[in-house]
């Protein structure tokens, strides 16, 4: 009894310990939030920051160097709800987009049902179809450019010898398809994208279905494409991402010169919304009504993104409750 | 005092640590111009002080940066390549160049109004190497004085110039178009250009084999500014802060340009030139003519080229003859620099001396001092007869006065852009008028708010 006694003063004196729970859920928070530390101080310092420095800018009529610069108010997001020029550009990105992203994720979905069947040389064909994809997009746009070149190029020469009249493709309206082929170019890394969801589908239930008396078509559309569903979901919204923000292809199929690309080159077919925003900051200037014009996009990306999301909801299916994840771990 | 991660403590403490990133970036550039602001007057490590020279990449040679190095070995050169953007944030950032190359000509009234030049008059009359009465006029596009191009304070000085509405021809591409080759004296008309330019050019299939007439180059805005200040005209107003294209000097040069553009004979914005330029088609006898200056020579006489080439003066548009500098290339010296002085004694060892000679003597340009106008060189043919119509072409010589309210870049964009619009949508000249009208006047009338 007296030992008892003599120890629990001892006990009382030292610090309570926390329950091993507890201390280990400290642990867990503490290495989290070291582990996102580094990504979350970068995007606030080279994301948040600018992008409030740019809505600042928006407010004004600043061209970055003049110390005269006023506060506008919303003119400029006025005078780009009005302008020909920014209402043209966003048309010609809004049927960009539309006419990309379903033609990348289509095609990069077939491709990986191509490759994923079981046939010889099968991982010579996946390198093939994925090697555009690693081609550096200035490369790429170059070559684009010599190939399409009106006079000197290997298309007309083609086109030449089938007897066909040359074709301007560099400019209005060819330059919209040489874009166009030019993005579907490196659709070798959607490809890969969708191969990894084509092997995650377990091969049971297409056997499964298969046994049930159902054809290739009937799996394919109601088992394989559910099953693939979050990873076109993904590609979808990326896509839509990439393809609303798209810049540097057309600039680089634009004439340059002495290799300097110019933002006022670009086709007015290709002139997308944020060739005319690189435009009006570096060529002409106004950086305060850039500022707006981004910010306008943001809003835009934003809102095509929460709806693409939402409209995910009802078509996408999850093979794992996404929202059990969290908890089992 | 248990310390506690909480969600919200975590945000604030990143937060934090983001802000403090980037002002000590901004501080850590503030500290970089202050400790440089100390070298000032040659008061840096070692008693050097080190001037930043922005040009174009390969403009300045290290030999040459070397060269001066050991002549003034108690200043440095640091060499920074030349771009809009970089130049503008180190001038609003406090850390401005020394010295910054560029096209006199066009860029003068912009950097003197907004004052991003110092003015150097003061240099120039205490120095014993560039004399005032040395100076040739072209350095006068370098002056501007609130409303004129060509007058009031210097803001910098040409290291060479063309008067770049001259042109070269291939004498074996008018040789077998059967064409009469151009006066030495003489100038040409403009439709007589475009029709030149229609028979030297050779198709077949569709494909342009030989190009008939390179008119208007890379730069069309002063171009235009030329054709109508030679039927008596001019594209901005008096006051220099907007432009009017619906003047029938303006749009008669507008109809040109879309004549020009649809006889598909050349470069222009809905066909443009090669990746490499006009120059090499030229040399390979696949282009009949190149609108350029006499700087031109300088590339075509070391070519096999230039047994069979000629130079004559600019085309005339209207009753006068007019044949101005579109470049004017030269060094200008930013208001903000910290070491004015260093830069000066570059400014003065480059533009004046053995330098100046040795650019005079290459053929790359005409001397933007009149000490050298003799040292062209003449040793060939095609050297002896550049120089003599060269020579006669300077009674003609003129100065174009650009808008200090925008950049030249900034117009030629906008100029493009409604050019290429009008040619695809087969807009009347009219029509191309008004929409570059409220293009341009658009960008002045900003520069005007920013400036005054």
């Amino acid at each position: 009894m007296s030992v008892q006694t003599e120890a629990r003063p001892v006990a009382v004196a030292a610090a309570p310990k926390p329950p091993p729970r507890k201390r280990w859920s400290r642990y867990r928070s503490r290495t989290f939030y070291a582990f996102v530390a580094p990504w979350l101080i970068g995007f606030l310092a080279l994301t948040v920051v600018p992008m409030l420095y740019a809505l600042r800018m928006s407010f004004t009529n600043t061209n970055g160097i003049s110390d005269k610069a006023r506060w506008v108010g919303i003119d400029n997001y006025v005078e780009a709800l009005h302008d020909a020029d920014v209402l043209h550009s966003l048309y010609r990105t809004g049927l960009f987009t539309l006419t990309v992203v379903p033609l990348t994720v289509l095609g990069s979905v077939l491709l990986a049902l191509l490759v994923n069947q079981p046939i010889r040389g099968k991982g010579f064909f996946r390198t093939l179809f994925y090697l555009p994809a690693i081609v550096p997009g200035v490369a790429a746009a170059l070559t684009w450019k010599l190939i399409f070149d009106k006079d000197a190029g290997p298309a007309n020469g083609v086109m030449e010898l089938l007897g066909l009249d040359p074709v301007t493709w560099l400019q209005d309206p060819a330059v919209s398809y040489v874009l166009l082929s030019l993005m579907l170019w490196g659709i070798g890394g959607g490809m890969l994208v969708s191969l990894a969801g084509l092997q995650d589908i377990p091969k049971e239930l297409l056997e499964a279905a298969r046994v049930d008396g159902a054809g290739k078509l009937r799996v394919f559309w109601h088992v394989t494409v559910p099953l693939l569903s979050p990873i076109l979901l993904f590609q979808v919204v990326t896509g839509v991402i990439n393809a609303l923000q798209i810049i540097a292809q057309p600039m680089l199929l634009a004439p340059s010169a002495g290799g300097v690309v110019s933002a006022a080159k670009v086709s007015p077919d290709t002139n997308m919304y944020m060739v005319h925003v690189y435009a009006q900051y570096f060529t002409f200037g106004r950086w305060g009504y850039g500022s707006a014009l981004l910010w306008l996009l943001f809003v835009v990306v934003l809102v095509i993104t929460f709806l693409v999301m939402r409209l995910g909801r009802r078509v996408v299916f999850y093979n794992v409750d996404p929202d059990s994840q969290g908890e089992k771990g | 005092m248990a310390s506690t991660t909480s969600r919200r403590n975590f945000l604030r403490g990143s937060t934090a640590a983001a802000l403090a990133v980037t002002a000590g970036g901004a501080l850590a550039s503030c500290a970089g111009s202050v400790n440089e602001n100390k070298g000032t007057g040659g008061g840096g490590k070692g008693g050097t002080t080190t001037i930043k020279l922005m040009a174009n990449e390969n403009e300045f040679a290290p030999e040459l940066i070397k060269a001066f190095e050991t002549a003034h070995p108690d200043i440095k050169v640091e060499v920074l390549v030349y771009d809009d953007t970089r130049l503008n944030a180190m001038l609003s950032g406090g850390d401005a160049p020394d010295l910054v190359r560029g096209t006199g000509a066009t860029i003068t009234p912009y950097i003197a109004k907004s004052g991003m030049a110092a003015p150097l008059d003061d240099y120039f009359a205490k120095s014993k190497v560039l004399k005032a009465d040395d100076l040739a006029p072209v350095n006068d596009v370098w002056r501007f004085d609130g409303t004129k191009q060509g007058a009031g304070p210097r803001y910098g000085m040409a290291k060479d110039y063309s008067q770049d509405n001259t042109f070269w021809y291939n004498t074996k591409v008018f040789e077998a178009a059967g064409a009469k080759l151009p006066s030495a004296t003489e100038p040409l008309t403009y439709d007589a250009l475009l029709e030149l330019g229609q028979k030297l050019t050779k198709r077949s299939g569709g494909k342009i084999k030989t190009y008939g007439l390179d008119l208007f180059g890379v730069s069309i805005f002063p171009k235009l500014m030329t054709m109508v200040s030679s039927a008596g005209g001019t594209v901005f107003a008096e006051n220099l802060e907007s432009v009017d294209f619906s003047t029938a000097e303006a749009r008669d040069a507008l109809g040109y340009y879309l004549e020009f553009a649809r006889a598909d004979v050349g470069a222009s914005v809905i066909a443009p030139a090669p990746e490499a330029g006009t120059a090499p088609l030229f040399k390979a006898d696949r282009y009949g003519i190149l609108s350029a200056g006499y700087w031109l020579g300088g590339a075509l006489y070391a070519d096999k080229v230039a047994d069979h080439i000629g130079f004559a003066p600019a085309p005339q548009f209207g009753s006068t003859r007019v044949s101005p500098c579109f470049g004017a290339t030269g060094l200008w010296i930013p208001e903000k620099s910290s070491h004015k002085d260093a830069a000066w004694t570059f400014f003065e060892w480059f533009m004046g001396g053995e330098q100046a000679k040795a650019r005079a003597t290459s053929g790359w340009g005409l001397p933007a001092l009149k000490s050298l106008e003799g040292e062209l060189p003449s040793a060939k043919p095609a050297q002896k007869q550049a120089k003599e119509v060269q020579t006669a072409e300077l009674a003609h010589f003129s100065t174009l006065t650009f808008s200090p309210y925008a950049k030249v870049d900034a117009l030629e964009a906008a100029l493009q852009q409604q050019l290429t619009v009008a040619l695809k949508d087969k807009h009347s000249t009219g029509k191309l008028a008004d929409a570059l009208n409220d293009k341009v006047n658009k960008l002045l009338q900003q520069g005007v708010e920013l400036t005054k």
